[in-house]
């Protein structure tokens, strides 16, 4: 076990050491930041002076080692439009983002799951067919385009909430559906798949023929086995906590940290987004990590190899 | 001897309660005034509210009028003309020095007196220009010591050099009295006062930097002289400005304004819909018209001090021969982008130039005309064989921009020219030099009321198209230097015509498509002007 897990986080900051390093190569040499925020009417001695300020007159594999030695002391840097501390800025928008993912994935969860196992159990009935023409286009329907629809309806036409901003909790009620409706679609997809395929095995007829009631052959038996791939995707979802939210944000003007991804990338401001990328980075790694354990635990054969190995044979 | 009885005390007690409490009340609910929101793109880049690091378009809308003041103002509802600000009153010393006097009884936010020793200060090297010096000044002066900066005020090294930028010979600023205040130059310059009245030459207190522990901490809550003062600052997110009741211009008509970022265009017009917002600004031209279906609100604003320009660079291989530049300006019907695309809200202006530069605007210029028939001709005298020309196109930067740009391809192919879009995603790979540099997009801006801070600041031996090594020219070269330090109005005026005449014709640097436009939305029912800028003016007197 602690090799497992010795190299499964070795493995994690090989992948985060790598997203770094791409994305400070892409953003570097794709533009001069200077010229960026101080934009293209800046006078060529304002540019020069940034320019100096901030090192990026330094050829880029020194600036490199600087930020990466840097990083190693745990200072990642500070953000080139203000001159404050990456982790300060992107710190204070981590809890306004999760006021929004947070209860999303709670939505998802609490209407994806049941949904899918309902259409599962009912599967042919006229209600599978309505959940499943719902969760195609939930998930099928771009967030920006669900986004404006419910803004249109419920903020211009009813006037029953805001259509924008983070003033209030009526505030988050929009977004928090748009990002719950298309997530919630997917799981409903997911789940159902899943609870067909375990229907159709032996073991749940067998558990049928020796008269365990229904009720119990679903819940001891289909589900936890049909748990496997939602549980991947749940923490795929988990994953994409911190910055999955960026177009819903940018809709409702929620300042949370896809917004500030958003305008930290245009600006180049590199500092910031290595931060960024850094936690989102973290999150997925760190979630896949939990994913995986949580594998052994809903599965007793995925808990060694060995157990991997003797379930390779069974159905 | 005063017999009080328990109820006269208890209704003398109430009496003396409701003389204390009924003013206090009374006063609260006078403060009627209503809050607004204002849906903006962007509040501003810099996350600061200091208007030497925020030089923008944004920051101009939240700064002016209703936070920073300068000595001498605009007239932000009319033709942008001088009038008194801060100041109430100038007059010239000498070619190189300009004496003002102060207005009295101005209060910063903090409520101390605005007197010369703070516009001493803003002018100062501790707020401006470090330890730069001005351009053409040969000593040192022992009063003049370069202060060390205190730990946590160190400026950004982008202020000095903007600050340098705008006040390039200025040498020092002396207080004369409490309220008169004398601007030394190191060369004569008329343009002096234009520079008083530009974007950056703001008055701050000096208390309120004093008392702030750190200069983004002073950059985030500036102490200044507007009608309303910073209560609220969220970088990206919102501005919120409360009105300074003791402003020398009257009682502010607002109590809040919010400016909150909507980076959205529908999610901005939505809010306005909705009531959320009494303002959506950054309007695109073609909503205009979805808008105004909606009777019970209109799209305001205008043309603003800036002009969209297409510059070339002489040095790629089909641009050397200025016919083939000229041919291009001739090709391109301007009227028809301004009818088209801009819903002739904006125009096409005389030239890279503005009608409040006064007596340095000639009325008589004109863009060249349009003439695809001369456009061809000029095409076959420079011996073009229709080799292919780049045109470097950033992703909507400006309004409009992709569509205005699939227009002149069009146009300049009916001529003949075989020009091709190649698609960049920053300004750093538009302006990038090599063989495939020919054609891009830019904009000029007039900070101030004379062609210095225009078609030199840009196009001159120190403007950004000569730095980068676009275009250059002996004679327009000279002719900056005239421009600059000439005090001969008429002489000055025949150098900025002869400019005119080899940037956009003999020897063509850009040319000149449109004026650029700003649109803000708002419901009918609310009594405000837009000022032709992207200034939005909330003083008493323009909002009801």
């Amino acid at each position: 076990m602690g090799r497992f897990i010795i190299l499964r986080v070795g493995r994690a900051l090989i992948t985060i050491a790598l997203v770094v390093t791409f994305a400070f190569i892409v953003l570097r040499l794709s533009g001069d930041p200077a010229q960026i925020i101080l934009g293209p009417e800046a006078p060529p001695e304002v540019l020069a002076a940034f320019r100096r300020a901030w090192g990026l007159d330094d050829p880029i594999w020194l600036q490199y080692l600087h930020y990466f030695g840097a990083i190693a002391q745990g200072e990642l840097g500070r953000s080139m439009r203000d001159g404050r501390s990456a982790i300060e800025i992107v710190a204070e928008r981590i809890p306004i983002t999760l006021a929004l993912t947070v209860p999303a994935l709670v939505l998802k969860l609490g209407i994806g799951i049941p949904a899918g196992v309902y259409a599962a159990l009912h599967r042919g009935s006229l209600t599978d067919r309505i959940v499943m023409i719902v969760s195609v286009a939930g998930f099928t329907i771009p967030s920006f385009v669900l986004g404006l629809t419910l803004v249109l309806v419920f903020a211009v036409q009813l006037g029953w909430l805001p259509s924008g901003g983070q003033d209030s909790w009526r505030h988050a009620i929009l977004p928090i559906l748009t990002l719950g409706i298309g997530g919630a679609a997917i799981l409903a997809r997911f789940t159902r798949s899943a609870m067909l395929e375990v229907l159709g095995q032996p073991f749940i007829r067998a558990a049928s023929a020796k008269g365990v009631p229904w009720q119990d052959v679903i819940t001891r038996h289909a589900l936890p086995n049909a748990a496997i791939p939602t549980v991947t995707i749940i923490g795929f979802m988990v994953g994409t906590l911190i910055a999955g939210a960026v177009v819903v944000e940018s809709v409702f003007s929620w300042p949370g940290v896809g917004r500030l991804l958003v305008v930290a990338v245009a600006n180049r401001d590199l500092a910031v987004v290595q931060c960024i990328l850094l936690l989102v980075a973290a999150t997925m790694v760190i979630s896949n990590l939990i994913v995986d354990f949580l594998y052994g635990f809903l599965d007793p054969r995925l808990r060694s190899a060995k157990g991997q190995k003797a379930a390779g044979g069974q159905p | 001897m005063v017999n009080l009885s328990r109820r006269t005390a208890l209704g003398a007690g109430a009496s003396l309660l409701g003389i204390t409490a009924i003013p206090r009340f009374a006063i609260g609910q006078a403060d009627n005034r209503p809050t607004i929101t204002v849906a903006v793109q962007k509040v501003v880049n810099s996350n600061t509210l200091d208007v030497l690091r925020e030089q923008s378009n944004v920051g101009e809308r939240v700064f002016f009028t209703s936070l920073w003041e300068p000595l001498i103002s605009k007239e932000w509802l009319g033709n942008l003309s001088p009038r008194p600000g801060l100041a109430t009153e100038w007059k010239r010393i000498d070619d190189q020095t300009v004496e003002l006097k102060l207005r009295q009884g101005v209060k910063f936010h903090n409520g101390e007196e605005m007197t010369a020793e703070d516009v001493v200060f803003t002018f100062s090297r501790e707020r401006m220009f470090g330890n730069s010096e001005a351009k053409n000044r040969t000593t040192l002066k022992a009063f003049e010591k370069i202060p060390t900066p205190r730990p946590g005020k160190e400026l950004p090294p982008e202020i000095i050099a903007v600050a340098r930028r705008a006040w390039p010979d200025l040498l020092r600023v002396e207080a004369v009295d409490k309220y008169t205040v004398r601007f030394f130059n190191a060369t004569p310059d008329v343009t002096l006062e234009g520079r008083l009245a530009r974007y950056g030459s703001d008055i701050m207190s000096r208390k309120g930097w004093e008392d702030a522990a750190s200069y983004l901490d002073w950059a985030r809550k500036p102490i200044t002289t507007g009608p309303y003062k910073v209560v609220e600052f969220r970088p990206d997110n919102m501005l919120v400005l409360e009105a300074h009741d003791e402003y020398w211009g009257g009682r502010p008509p607002i109590k809040r304004i919010r400016f909150i970022e909507v980076p959205e265009v529908p999610s901005r017009i939505a809010g306005l819909l909705s009531g959320q917002y009494q303002f959506a600004c950054d309007i695109p031209p073609d909503q205009i018209s979805q808008i105004e279906k909606n009777a019970a609100f209109e799209v305001q604003g205008g043309t603003i001090l800036n002009h969209r320009l297409i510059t070339f660079d002489k040095n790629h291989a089909q641009l050397q021969n200025p016919l083939v530049r000229r041919a291009f300006t001739h090709a391109i019907d301007r009227q028809a982008i301004v009818d088209s695309l801009w819903a002739g809200r904006t125009k096409v202006p005389a030239g890279l130039q503005w009608e409040y530069y006064g007596d340095m605007f000639h009325a008589d210029w004109r863009v060249p005309e349009y003439n695809p028939k001369l456009a061809q001709d000029l095409l076959k005298q420079a011996g073009y064989k229709g080799d292919p020309i780049p045109y470097r196109l950033l992703n909507n930067y400006y309004t409009n921009q992709n569509a205005t740009a699939q227009i002149l391809i069009e146009m300049w192919r009916t001529v003949g020219l075989n020009v091709e879009i190649n698609s960049k995603e920053n300004w750093t790979q538009i302006m990038e030099r090599g063989s495939q540099r020919a054609v891009r997009d830019w904009s000029n801006s007039a900070p101030f009321s004379d062609p210095v801070s225009s078609i030199v600041n840009q196009h001159g031996p120190n403007g950004q198209q000569q730095q980068i090594g676009e275009w250059t020219n002996a004679e327009m070269n000279q002719l900056c230097e005239v421009l600059e330090t000439s005090t001969d109005r008429a002489k000055r005026r025949l150098a900025f015509r002869r400019m005119l005449e080899i940037c956009e014709r003999e020897d063509p640097a850009y040319t000149v498509l449109h004026q650029n436009a700003t649109f803000t939305a708002k419901p009918k029912s609310l009594k405000w002007q837009a000022s032709p800028a992207f200034a939005m003016d909330f003083r008493p007197g323009n909002y009801v």
